[in-house]
């Protein structure tokens, strides 16, 4: 369904640098940088599937996205969505995509979203039967009931954002694009959003990409994660077997009946975390099932909870790993 | 498709319609000051014919016609196509013109039907109340031929003050900081106000040929008089096409521009 | 907010309204390119003046009028009604004021960052005024200069109160820009913009020797031109500053109420 081979998306820009001096001499000589913001990804998606990006800020993930819905031009690369090239334009290959931007709306702003929707079924020739059972069923699952006929500026952020999917998905579009949906909402909000758009997916088989920086949607919603750090492709494949490369160790945590000394649990494995009534380890995999019974028989546990490492700590030690392995690159070339 | 597009324009229009209706206050404020700007222009060319009886062969009846067919045009421009292209710079400050980018259909005709401002149609009937007063005063009325072609010529005007629009919109994709266009717009638009006979030499060859005033304001003027050459209005058609032509060329590669350069 | 403290800072302020008037200069291009109307004027002017002159004016007089007015408007224009009409609505005054400085230095010393910028297009105008007209364009006598330079100072600071004065009103109703609207029509009619106030019918004279008008843009014109004799001069400069005055403590009076307003309403 989209596949992407080689891209590469490179910009110039003219540095600008501070104090007056700097500046009026740039209004007679301009310098320019190039600056890599993707530099050779490939991937290939299935129809269907639903694909988690992460990476760092600045990593390239919009950047890919804008140039998968034909918004930005590759410098290098093929890329095609389901049989077209994002880049052309056509009005089909339009009418199958959907672009949601967390930080940006589309929304009109002093009308309610129900002219939103009218708008939307106009451009995208949705016909009006189709149009009014869409809106039904979005209305039904995302409760809009009451809002779409306020004026958007009148919303909540967490209402209008329910809104802003609702317009995007008018068209019933096969390839959803979600750049950071759930920023800035509260976690009631975040869990409604997943999911809705984990059914949506499901009921239309729609293929979905999700940049997020809140590892909980990913989990929810993405079986298969792409990460991109410095407009490079870091891993792809499954969250659970990069969760097993990068931090195996599980996370076991003690609920204790009454205080314990940390010489009691040191032996036991490492503290990550040590209160009154309760203490967390990290312990390896294959050490967990005997430091459980030690630990039964030695600490007076009253509840207990096996987890792999929160998954910020995952893609933190990731990114950590790959800045380490570009500066010793770096140092190589250098020496 | 062009069903598809007259029915988009409707849904434009209605959304234009309910936003005018909600903020009537501010924009029938507006109207009003556009007005008191007219009549207070107005006041030079008071002066100016208090002194002479006739300016490079403009009686002040005549001149007064030149006024009508800019306070007209003023109410087309800032009724139906600064309210949208304002948009397009709003659109490109706030990063959302990648939303307009997305849809199935083309971008210009999208991001110029966005707003429409229908109380600046008393501009329009101000307009028309100048001319009714300057052929009382010059004691006749216009021919009918020339009415005609005046018709056409507010056909070509607008298109040309469209396209004039839309490459200095275009600009703003390469200048993103450019927030006062509406001003240097109109600033340069207020020439349009006197006879085109009152600029010689270079200035004349400019407002003619290359910011095209003299063909709006001044040659449907001229043709309510009676006194239009056949060729200056074939001139006038033909040049505001060309024009139209060149304007969505230079959109086009502006649009490039934005999706190449990264937006 | 104490008189030392704010002189000691004003420099500063002036150097960081200089800074962002460079940064923001492909504005300030549009702005400047924007004043067309002394051009017009001009051409309109010059094609009355054409066979006989009007009044004290010949052809070439008028393009010498033009051209200071267009060198005068550059060096007195101000905006700071705008500013406080977009900052009151954005809520950005709020952070002004948690600063011990007055914001009205701030919004003048902004004002003022633009005028090097502003001198860098002026200056070349008046050179090729004196080319193209002769020594009609600047003034002939010595005193002319001194005196220039005050009228000029004189019509930008009533440029910028009248700003001020208008901007405030939007501390008590929602906008302002509107009066501000008005204020420009009438600006480019009544001060010696569109035509030299000599020019019009006595009354419509008369009636401008009493508005602030005249003294933002004519009579810094006229001084440049050197239209006047030394005591017509002299007395015109005195209005000139009486509405400095006027202007400046009903701007001074206006803010401070409209900010006992604007806390206690929280704008």
């Amino acid at each position: 369904m989209i596949s992407v081979r080689g891209l590469r998306k490179h910009y110039k820009v003219h540095k600008r640098p501070p104090g007056l001096k700097a500046a009026f001499r740039s209004l007679f000589h301009r310098e320019y940088t190039t600056v890599k913001a993707v530099d050779g990804i490939s991937f290939e998606i299935r129809a269907g599937e639903r694909v988690g990006f992460l990476g760092p800020n600045g990593a390239g993930k919009t950047t890919t996205l804008k140039v998968l819905s034909g918004l930005l031009h590759p410098s290098e690369g093929e890329v095609r969505v389901d049989g077209h090239v994002p880049r052309h334009r056509e009005e089909a290959f339009l009418k199958k995509i959907m672009l949601v931007m967390g930080q940006k709306q589309q929304l009109l702003w002093d009308l309610p979203p129900a002219e939103t929707f009218e708008l939307n079924r106009a451009i995208y020739d949705v016909p009006q039967a189709q149009f009014k059972q869409t809106v039904d069923e979005l209305v039904a699952l995302l409760e809009l009931e009451e809002l779409i006929q306020k004026p958007s500026r009148q919303l909540s952020l967490g209402e209008r954002m329910k809104c802003e999917l609702a317009a995007a998905l008018i068209h019933r579009p096969r390839v959803l694009f979600l750049d950071e949906p759930t920023i800035g909402l509260d976690v009631s909000m975040q869990v409604t959003m997943r999911s809705f758009i984990k059914a949506y997916t499901e009921r239309h088989g729609a293929t979905l990409i999700l940049t997020s920086h809140y590892m909980d949607d990913v989990a929810a919603l993405c079986p298969r994660i792409v990460v991109i750090d410095k407009g490079a492709l870091s891993y792809d494949g499954g969250l659970d077997a990069l969760v097993q490369r990068v931090r195996p160790e599980k996370r076991v945590m003690f609920r204790l009946e009454q205080p314990v000394e940390a010489a009691r649990l040191t032996s036991l494995g490492r503290v990550v975390s040590h209160e009154p009534g309760s203490a967390v380890l990290q312990v390896p995999p294959e050490a967990v099932s005997a430091t459980i019974s030690r630990a039964l028989s030695s600490l007076p546990v009253t509840d207990l909870t096996v987890e792999n490492a929160p998954l910020e700590e995952v893609m933190s030690e990731l990114f950590a790993e790959n800045k380490a392995r570009r500066a010793s690159v770096a140092g190589e070339v250098g020496s | 498709m062009l069903r598809r597009y007259s029915r988009l324009l409707g849904v434009q229009l209605r959304a234009s319609s309910l936003l005018a209706m909600q903020y009537r206050g501010d924009f029938l404020l507006e109207g009003v000051i556009s007005l008191f700007w007219t009549f207070t222009a107005m006041v030079p060319l008071l002066v100016v014919y208090g002194e002479r009886q006739a300016i490079a062969g403009w009686s002040f009846g005549e001149a007064l016609l030149v006024v009508g067919w800019f306070t007209l045009l003023q109410g087309v421009l800032e009724g139906a196509i600064t309210p949208s292209l304002n948009g397009v710079v709003e659109h490109i400050r706030k990063g959302t013109l990648d939303f307009v980018l997305l849809k199935p259909a083309d971008a210009q005709f999208l991001v110029s039907t966005t707003r429409f401002e229908p109380w600046r149609s008393t501009n329009v009937l101000t307009g028309v109340a100048i001319f009714v007063y300057s052929f009382h005063l010059l004691g006749r009325g216009p021919s009918i031929p020339g009415l005609l072609a005046s018709v056409v010529l507010l056909g070509t005007s607008t298109l040309l003050l469209y396209s004039m629009w839309i490459l200095t919109v275009s600009a703003a994709f390469f200048v993103v900081k450019v927030d006062n266009l509406t001003y240097f717009f109109q600033s340069i638009f207020d020439a349009a106000r006197w006879p085109s006979s009152v600029f010689k030499g270079p200035l004349a060859f400019v407002f003619t040929f290359l910011i095209p005033l003299a063909l709006m304001t001044t040659f449907p003027a001229e043709a309510m008089l009676g006194r239009l050459p056949l060729r200056a209005l074939v001139a006038a058609v033909v040049g505001s096409i060309v024009f139209a032509f060149i304007s969505r060329r230079v959109w086009l590669r502006s649009i490039g521009h934005y999706t190449s350069a990264g937006g | 907010m104490s008189l030392r403290n704010t002189v000691r800072a004003f420099p500063s302020l002036l150097r960081v309204g200089f800074s962002e008037a460079l940064a923001y200069r492909a504005e300030l291009h549009v702005w400047v390119l924007s004043t067309t109307m002394p051009f017009i004027m001009m051409a309109l002017w010059t094609a009355v003046a054409r066979d006989e002159p009007i009044g004290p004016y010949n052809a070439e007089g008028f393009v010498g009028y033009f051209l200071a007015t267009f060198v005068v408007r550059q060096l007195t224009g101000a905006w700071a009604a705008w500013q406080i009409n977009y900052e009151v609505r954005q809520g950005t005054l709020a952070m002004r004021l948690l600063r011990p400085i007055s914001p009205l230095w701030a919004y003048a010393a902004e004002n003022l960052g633009a005028v090097p910028m502003r001198v860098m297009v002026a200056v070349p105008v008046a050179i090729f005024s004196v080319l193209v007209v002769g020594e009609q364009a600047v003034p002939r006598e010595w005193w002319g200069w001194p005196l220039l330079l005050v009228t000029l100072l004189g019509g930008w600071l009533i440029t910028f109160l009248a700003n001020v004065c208008i901007g405030t009103m939007a501390l008590f109703m929602e906008s302002s820009n509107h009066v501000m609207d008005v204020w420009l029509v009438l600006f480019f009619i009544l001060s010696g913009y569109m035509f030299p106030v000599s020019l019009g019918p006595p009354w419509l004279s008369a009636l401008v020797d009493w508005l602030p008008f005249r003294y933002q843009i004519g009579l810094p014109v006229e001084v440049m031109t050197g239209r006047h004799e030394l005591p017509e001069t002299l007395l015109l400069l005195a209005r000139q500053w009486i509405w400095v005055l006027v202007l400046g403590t009903l701007a001074v009076t206006l803010w401070r109420r409209g900010l006992r307003r604007f806390a206690a309403y929280g704008g």
